[in-house]
């Protein structure tokens, strides 16, 4: 039975996290009450929270101006491409790390954790002189490649794995399972809540990255939504609410993501902090 | 079926040697139990013959071939593992038929492999189950089953019975038995169990430190030990041993011979210790059941002891005496009606000389007579 002590810390919590919600879910709430006004009310020297007119003309004036299908699509592509491959790559590395034996093992791990303390930035015009030799400046490979190898997501999947009980492994041995096939049919079954809140991770960051499409894209056809938001901002000047429209149509996919896989993500976060049982 | 030969398997983990060069021989149809202590070596040398470890010295052949080189899943055996090691995500019928699976055999045929393995463990009402939905006891079954399957040459044991309570424990022994008994598959089984090892073992190895201590049948370990680790490991309550010393060889036609306990009493083993001299320290290896307890008496042979602890087990009794100069208490099983005094009270202890062995400082036994 609860005590009744313990009830007025339960309103305490509750009023904090409430307050703490309402401090996230306020710039969001004035994106969508600036997106759903008639430009000429976003600078109207009186303060309104909720438009004194309500419209669509913003986000009906950003489709109209054509570019943010192509962006959606650009982005769709890329963080889908960045999520499989790096999770492609994430997954048989973390198993190799974690499960087999090679020469050197140790050492290409720590390489592969030092990876993880170098700033992006400072990768960056090495990263660009390379891609540009590729002649990939411009191209879907050109802003996919550098960003599939992510350590902590290696880092992570190597810690779940080390966590499988090798008896699995050995039983799928005897039972004639090569590695790619222990890995397939067996550790990947297993991990299936780890993989699928490693992906959302991923794509949510793929979806969002600006610093290097920014560097390696150079045509508006090619442009994602982050950087494409840049381009609207100058093509109608300062208006802000065909910017806000462009913004909440940008980050609306991501969010889906999240709400439709966010339990899945939850129980992965959990079996990756072995909190549940 | 087939046959198991070991000669000089090694295995080091770095430094450290766990097998220190082993030799065996496993018969067709044979059931091989291997037990010893924690940390003796033998799960890995399971391993090494399974082909999950490689050996750092010596030959595996399997049906007269070396073996070494040959993978896990092609050496023709199958292991049940003392975690089960069932897929949790899979049911238990592609559970038991994954090896199949792998091998590319058609569904058609794998359903009737995995119908008739389920049919000899009696799970068939479980197959479209998954592993988290079954009892210990089912999942050990499930576990045996996916073995059954593949229809290996040797079946592999590990610990199989060491998560299940001890009612389930004595079934499934009594099962593994008879489904021995059935399929007459080459079986070599791991245990620290040493009552699991004398009721299932046609041949029991007794594994310490990375060397077998004997080998040979249940009953010819239990009778006649080849050292003291051997005959202290198996039994239970295990033997009761006496630092005596001997003193000489009495009759030589017989070969009894006396020693002298440290109380100062003089008793008669039947023993050839012809490579030892008298005055040598030795110690005296007498099993529970081989005393009898008497009322104090003074007569020459007989061990004067204290009781100290008596248990009753139901269909036996188990008295713990305390004798005077030693260290350990003296385990003595009894019948449960049989006319012990109480506890604190004075007792002798008796026992035949052929029903006791002689151990050298070393702990090897003198040969009995």
């Amino acid at each position: 039975m609860r005590s009744t002590a313990a009830l007025p810390w339960t309103l305490v919590a509750l009023t904090a996290s409430a307050a703490l919600a309402l401090l996230w879910l306020a710039p969001l709430l004035w994106a969508a009450s600036t997106a759903l006004r008639p430009e000429h009310e976003t600078v109207s020297a009186v303060f309104h929270w909720l438009p004194q007119t309500w419209t669509l003309d913003a986000f009906a004036k950003v489709f109209a101006a054509g570019s943010l299908p192509r962006w959606l699509f650009n982005s769709a592509l890329v963080a889908l491409l960045v999520t499989m491959l790096t999770m492609a790559v994430s997954i048989t590395a973390a198993y190799a790390f974690s499960q087999m034996t090679f020469r050197g093992k140790r050492w290409l791990f720590a390489l592969s954790m030092i990876a993880f303390m170098l700033p992006f930035e400072s990768l960056i015009v090495p990263l660009f002189r390379l891609m540009n030799q590729l002649r990939l400046i411009d191209t879907y490979a050109g802003i996919v490649l550098p960003q599939l190898v992510s350590p902590v997501t290696i880092y992570v999947f190597k810690q779940f794995f080390d966590a499988v009980p090798g008896d699995f492994r050995d039983a799928a041995v005897m039972d004639g399972a090569s590695p790619w096939q222990v890995l397939r049919y067996v550790y990947l079954p297993v991990s299936g809540n780890i993989v699928w809140a490693m992906s959302i991770v991923v794509f949510i960051g793929a979806w969002n990255n600006f610093l290097w499409p920014f560097i390696v894209i150079t045509s508006s056809e090619m442009m994602t939504i982050p950087l494409g938001l840049t381009q609207t901002q100058d093509a109608f000047g300062v208006r802000y609410a065909q910017m806000m429209a462009a913004a909440l149509l940008g980050g609306t996919p991501v969010a889906l993501a999240y709400v439709l896989f966010q339990r899945r993500v939850t129980e992965g976060m959990l079996a990756a902090t072995g909190l549940k049982g | 079926m087939a046959s198991v030969r070991l000669r000089g398997i090694g295995k080091s983990f770095g430094d450290q040697e766990v097998i220190k060069g082993i030799d065996l021989d496993i018969a067709d149809g044979e059931f091989v139990v291997l037990v010893g202590p924690s940390g003796c070596g033998k799960t890995t040398l399971l391993r090494i013959i399974a082909g999950l470890e490689s050996p750092t010295k010596g030959e595996i052949d399997i049906d007269g071939r070396r073996s070494n080189d040959i993978a896990a899943a092609r050496r023709g055996m199958a292991m049940v593992f003392q975690s089960y090691a069932l897929y949790p995500h899979m049911t238990v019928a592609e559970n038991m038929g994954f090896a199949l699976k792998l091998a590319g055999v058609a569904k058609e045929e794998i359903a009737a492999s995995v119908s008739r393995a389920a049919d000899i463990l009696q799970i068939g009402h479980l197959l479209d189950r998954r592993p988290k939905a079954l009892s210990g006891g089912q999942r050990q079954r499930v576990a045996i089953g996916r073995a059954i399957v593949r229809r290996p040459g040797v079946f592999l044991f590990d610990e199989p019975l060491s998560n299940l309570d001890a009612a389930l424990r004595a079934q499934t022994r009594v099962e593994i038995a008879r489904l021995h008994k059935e399929l007459k598959t080459t079986t070599i089984y791991v245990t620290h169990d040493q009552a699991e090892a004398m009721t299932l073992g046609e041949k029991i190895v007794v594994l310490n430190a990375g060397i077998i201590e004997q080998a040979g049948t249940p009953l010819d370990l239990y009778a006649r030990p080849a050292n003291r680790f051997v005959a202290g490991f198996l039994g239970s309550p295990r033997m009761n041993f006496l630092d005596a010393q001997l003193e000489s060889i009495a009759e030589s036609d017989t070969l009894l011979v006396s020693v002298r306990l440290t109380d100062g009493t003089l008793v008669h083993v039947a023993a050839n210790t012809n490579r030892a001299e008298s005055g040598t320290s030795v110690t005296l290896g007498v099993r529970p059941e081989q005393f009898t307890v008497m009322p104090r008496d003074p007569a020459p042979g007989a061990i004067a002891a204290k009781v100290a602890v008596i248990e009753h087990l139901g269909d036996s009794m188990i008295v713990y005496a305390q004798v005077e100069g030693m260290p350990d208490l003296m385990a003595v099983k009894c019948g449960a009606d049989a006319p012990v005094p109480p506890v604190g009270s004075g007792i002798s202890l008796a026992f035949r000389p052929t029903h006791a062995h002689l151990f050298d400082p070393h702990g090897v036994a003198f040969a009995p007579d």
